[in-house]
């Protein structure tokens, strides 16, 4: 048992290395190295979670031979824990179901570049997840954007690297308000360490002192978060990398990397600031609002769309509206809703990207919806897959999607005053998936008699397998959704 | 024993997934061979399941609060009645339609899972399970609206579907408000919502009423939201056209129902503006169908529309809040389900024997289809209400309920409408049985001469006129019954 505390230092420390390594290897190799890494720290992050659920606890780590206040420190409880574990089945499976793509779409002497991205993306995500220590966390952050930015740049097409390149900007901008306020944050506790500036906060919070700087700080580093994981208005950066960039770097981009972002703030909420104090800011209906704007917003953008990969990327938009307007409603209800929408939307998310790319493989790779007339009916696999993916987001029960829709509205009628516009939000919200998603179903199973050839599900059986193992999860989570919240109750429990 | 419940649920799915996946038949006789073999068995296990089965049984637990759980009540009990009739009954119609169309695989495996869906709806004992089967069954449903695969067809099926949708979402919103509230989520005669807490969120719990009242209608038809019901269901092939019509649109007055009387409960409705607003729904949908199907010369379109009337019955007699007016909405749900299958079946077989559908191309039919003629006006008469069938029993109740209501206005209004939209549907359904009959001296009919649909076509087409004709002679059994749940329901034994 004892052995099990090193295994979140050892996997991030396996994710680098692995990174290092791979750039002495060959397209191949580094690709052979990356899958097993990633489900070594896959079965690593089991067994910590394993551990951390049933103590019950949270454990520090210390990295280094300063001790508290001054050295760096790991800490983690079950949540963290599962949050990897989930960060790693999802990247694998966003791998394997792209990996004829990549395969085809990457030149093949830059191979190995890509699986360096991955692989740092998967360290500096392990990080976001484990580490306690605030300035760790924000170089890791970028190191997280470069990696991101690689990964959309790697096509080297005129779209992804004018994608990449606003991407970039967008994200330094992030990332430059987030380290403004980190600065704030030092000069007024004077630690690093998030336990010890929690500490600090409350006496200041207390004595009624900073109340403004402190304020502006909450402030810097929300928007600064937001901007990186793509909340409305901060999002026009996000179509484009999604939609042009290669499928399993749009999945990994939309299901992981913004979701690294927004469990760091999670964790800034809880452990840094503390929850009730963040409660009592203003900030917080800000979210709130542009939660709920997202919502709409990204939903008409999708709408509007004319292409498949475009249209998911917006939807995404809507969805991290979705989570933001969890943490609005400023109750740990909601904040469960919005851990379990984060799997949730991942899972989903990344299904819809990599069945999409199937759907579009038997259209000659248009993107355009009235290439995709029948498409299902030449990749069933794929069509099938995407048919669940829609479900899932409409909420249909039995999907992951509808206990999400359920965990948010119980969250939101216990919320006095801000009931009513979630509750309405979230049903127009819900009527434009329908419309988006339903008429991409349609269309899809629109019988035509084509021009282009069928795919059958024995030419690419791990493609198949993997849209396989992306339904189970959607069930899954839709259908034995109570263990889950009660792991995510009891995460962050012991979170602060 | 319990367990009858989840088979009778999942064996027709599970025959129609198999079917779907399965190779495309050799000969259609194997096919239907398998499709009737799965009818009859489900039919039986539900039979076993409605007659015999007295115990609840849990699924599994969405969540720890939501199991998915299945128990009959009369009300489960005699919609699953229904059901199982008339599916089985539409399902060997089927047998003889369908050859004039194409993907029949697609059609009857698409059928098969629509059967296991209804039966899990009746059957679902507590709301999340039955609002699980009700998106379902509006996804599974799809299917059989878009089968013909025309431009025509698919704006339909998106026109269902986003009507089902926006309805669905609505009352949603009255699902979050109930798992919260109420002291338990299952049907319970009365409501599970504790008085105290009515009375102290009355606003929130009427608005919410409302829009699961509006929400759970657009499968009833009732307006606002109507307007995709006689789009939607005459483009389906015949038999689905029936079934459609004739039931899935049920499901919303099986919703309407365990909403209002088993879960907010029928005393805090009473006289509130909710209940007002709702009869005003009701009595304007009932004429405006029936206007609308008057004015309407495609026959399948002409009965669409009439569907959207005669649900409005049965939400009217709902909307009364009183026991007679109830028994006779539930009786109608039968009358209507019987009765307005048959008339769709009628129109699937005419334009499978002549290729009409519009009434004015149907003139001099009798001359060469008198026993499916003579099943039309029986049944017509039925939906009418002209005695001794069972559509007279039950407009009967319905009008004699709303008279004892005593509400102002409504309780003479609601049969003075009930009437005028009577005489309505007569002049929309017996110029088919009066030109078709007596075209007149001239009128040459000879084309329509032999055509008399084969047995396959006639026998469950007269098994729905016997049905109406045995329900108007000898209503009692079924009236106590449907009483004493109503009486019970609203607490005034």
């Amino acid at each position: 048992m004892e052995i099990i505390r090193n295994f979140p230092c050892l996997s991030i420390l396996l994710a680098m290395f692995s990174a290092i390594i791979s750039s002495a290897l060959k397209g191949k190799g580094a690709r052979r190295l990356n899958t097993f890494v990633v489900s070594a720290v896959g079965a690593l992050s089991a067994c910590t979670l394993y551990l951390t659920y049933t103590t019950g606890e949270s454990y520090v780590y210390v990295m280094g031979h300063f001790p508290a206040p001054f050295g760096n420190e790991i800490r983690f409880g079950s949540l963290e824990a599962g949050m990897a574990l989930f960060f790693c089945v999802i990247m694998l499976f966003s791998l394997n179901g792209g990996r004829d793509k990549i395969r085809l779409e990457i030149d093949p002497g830059k191979e190995n570049l890509y699986y360096i991205m991955v692989d740092l993306l998967l360290s500096s995500l392990l990080v976001l997840v484990y580490t306690n220590d605030l300035f760790t966390a924000y170089v890791f952050v970028e190191i997280n954007t470069i990696a991101a930015c690689g990964l959309i740049m790697i096509m080297e097409s005129g779209r992804a690297i004018e994608a990449a390149t606003r991407y970039m900007i967008m994200s330094l901008l992030g990332s430059g308000l987030f380290l403004i306020g980190l600065c704030m944050l030092y000069d007024m506790t004077g630690h690093l360490l998030m336990s010890y500036i929690q500490a600090s906060v409350r006496d200041i919070a207390a004595e009624g002192l900073y109340v403004i700087p402190l304020l502006v700080t909450i402030a810097l580093i929300v928007v600064g978060l937001a901007i990186k994981s793509a909340l409305f208005p901060f999002h026009a950066w996000l179509p484009d990398a999604y939609g042009y960039s290669t499928v399993s770097s749009a999945a990994m981009l939309s299901s992981l990397v913004s979701k690294g972002y927004i469990f760091l703030l999670i964790k800034i909420i809880y452990r840094v600031i503390g929850f009730d104090i963040f409660v009592q800011s203003r900030i917080i209906n800000v979210l709130f609002v542009f939660g709920l704007a997202g919502m709409i917003m990204g939903s008409t953008s999708a709408i509007r769309e004319n292409d498949i990969r475009r249209m998911i990327s917006y939807s995404s938009v809507a969805q991290i509206g979705y989570i933001y307007m969890g943490f609005g409603l400023g109750s740990s209800v909601g904040m469960v809703a919005s851990v379990f929408h984060i799997l949730s939307h991942a899972a989903t998310k990344s299904l819809l990207f990599v069945s999409g790319v199937g759907l579009t493989d038997v259209a000659d790779d248009n993107k355009q919806f009235i290439e995709l007339t029948g498409a299902a009916y030449r990749n069933v696999c794929a069509g099938l897959a995407f048919t669940v993916g829609s479900l899932s987001m409409v909420g249909i029960p039995l999907f992951s999607g509808f206990i999400s829709k359920l965990l948010f509205s119980q969250a939101a009628v216990q919320s006095q005053m801000k009931m009513l516009p979630a509750l309405i939000v979230l049903a127009i919200s819900t009527i434009l998936n329908t419309i988006y998603f339903m008429k991409t179903v349609i269309r899809i199973y629109t019988p035509i008699r084509s021009k282009y050839a069928s795919v059958s599900i024995k030419e690419n059986p791990l493609y198949a397998f993997t849209l396989l193992c992306f339904i189970v999860l959607n069930i899954v989570l839709g259908m034995c959704s109570q263990p889950i919240t009660d792991w995510i109750t009891q995460g962050l429990s012991v979170f602060a | 024993m319990e367990h009858m419940l989840l088979l009778s649920v999942f064996f027709p799915i599970l025959a129609g997934i198999v079917l779907l996946l399965k190779k495309e038949y050799q000969t259609r006789d194997r096919l239907l061979v398998f499709v009737g073999a799965a009818l009859v068995i489900t039919g039986a296990l539900a039979c076993y399941a409605i007659f015999a089965v007295k115990d609840g049984v849990t699924l599994f637990y969405l969540t720890k609060t939501l199991p998915i759980y299945f128990k009959l009540d009369l009300m489960g009990r005699y919609f699953s009645l229904i059901v199982t009739i008339v599916w089985i009954l539409a399902g060997f119609f089927s047998f003889t339609y369908m050859k004039h169309e194409r993907n029949e695989k697609r059609y009857f495996g698409f059928y098969l899972i629509v059967f296991g869906v209804l039966l899990g709806l009746d059957f679902a004992g507590n709301l999340i399970t039955m609002y699980l089967f009700y998106e379902l069954m509006t996804l599974l449903s799809m299917p059989l609206v878009l089968h013909t695969q025309t431009r025509e067809s698919i704006m339909a099926g998106l026109r269902y579907l986003f009507f089902s949708f926006a309805g669905a979402y609505m009352a949603l919103a009255g699902v979050y408000f109930i798992c919260r509230f109420g002291t338990t989520i299952e049907f319970t005669a009365g409501g599970v919502i504790e008085a105290a807490v009515l009375q102290e969120n009355r606003t929130l719990f009427l608005i919410v009423t409302m829009l699961m009242l509006i929400g759970f209608g657009v499968k009833a038809g009732m307006f606002p939201l109507h307007a995709w019901l006689p789009t939607a269901h005459p483009v389906a092939p015949g038999p689905a056209s029936a079934v459609l019509s004739g039931i899935i649109v049920k499901a919303g007055v099986l919703a309407l129902v365990r909403v209002v009387y088993q879960l907010i409960g029928v005393e805090f409705l009473r006289g509130s503006w909710v209940q007002t607003v709702w009869m005003t729904l009701t009595l304007v949908t009932i004429f405006m169908g029936s206007l609308l199907a008057f004015r309407e010369p495609v026959l399948k379109k002409r009965l669409a529309y009439s569907t959207v009337s005669q649900l409005s019955y049965i939400l009217f007699g709902l909307s009364v809040m009183q026991p007679e007016a109830m028994t006779g909405a539930l009786l109608h749900v039968s009358a209507h389900a019987f009765i307005k299958v048959a008339l769709f079946l009628c129109a699937a077989a005419m334009i499978y024997q002549t290729g009409c559908t519009r009434v004015e191309e149907l003139k001099g039919i009798g001359k060469g289809m008198p026993v499916m003629l003579w099943c039309y006006t029986i049944v017509s008469l039925g939906l009418i209400g002209i005695p001794p069938t069972s559509g007279f029993i039950s407009k009967w109740s319905l009008a004699v309920g709303s008279l004892a209501s005593n509400i102002p206005v409504f309780s003479w209004l609601g049969p003075v409408v009930l009437l005028v939209s009577a005489l309505l549907t007569a002049g929309y359904l017996l110029p088919l049985t009066m030109q078709g009959f007596f075209p007149g001296e001239e009128y040459d009919a000879s084309r329509f001469a032999g055509k008399e649909p084969s047995y396959g076509m006639l026998i469950p087409l007269l098994a729905f006129a016997a049905l109406t004709v045995l329900i108007g002679l000898v209503p009692n059994g079924l009236t106590n019954q449907l009483f004493t749940f109503a009486a019970q329901v609203m607490q005034s034994i």
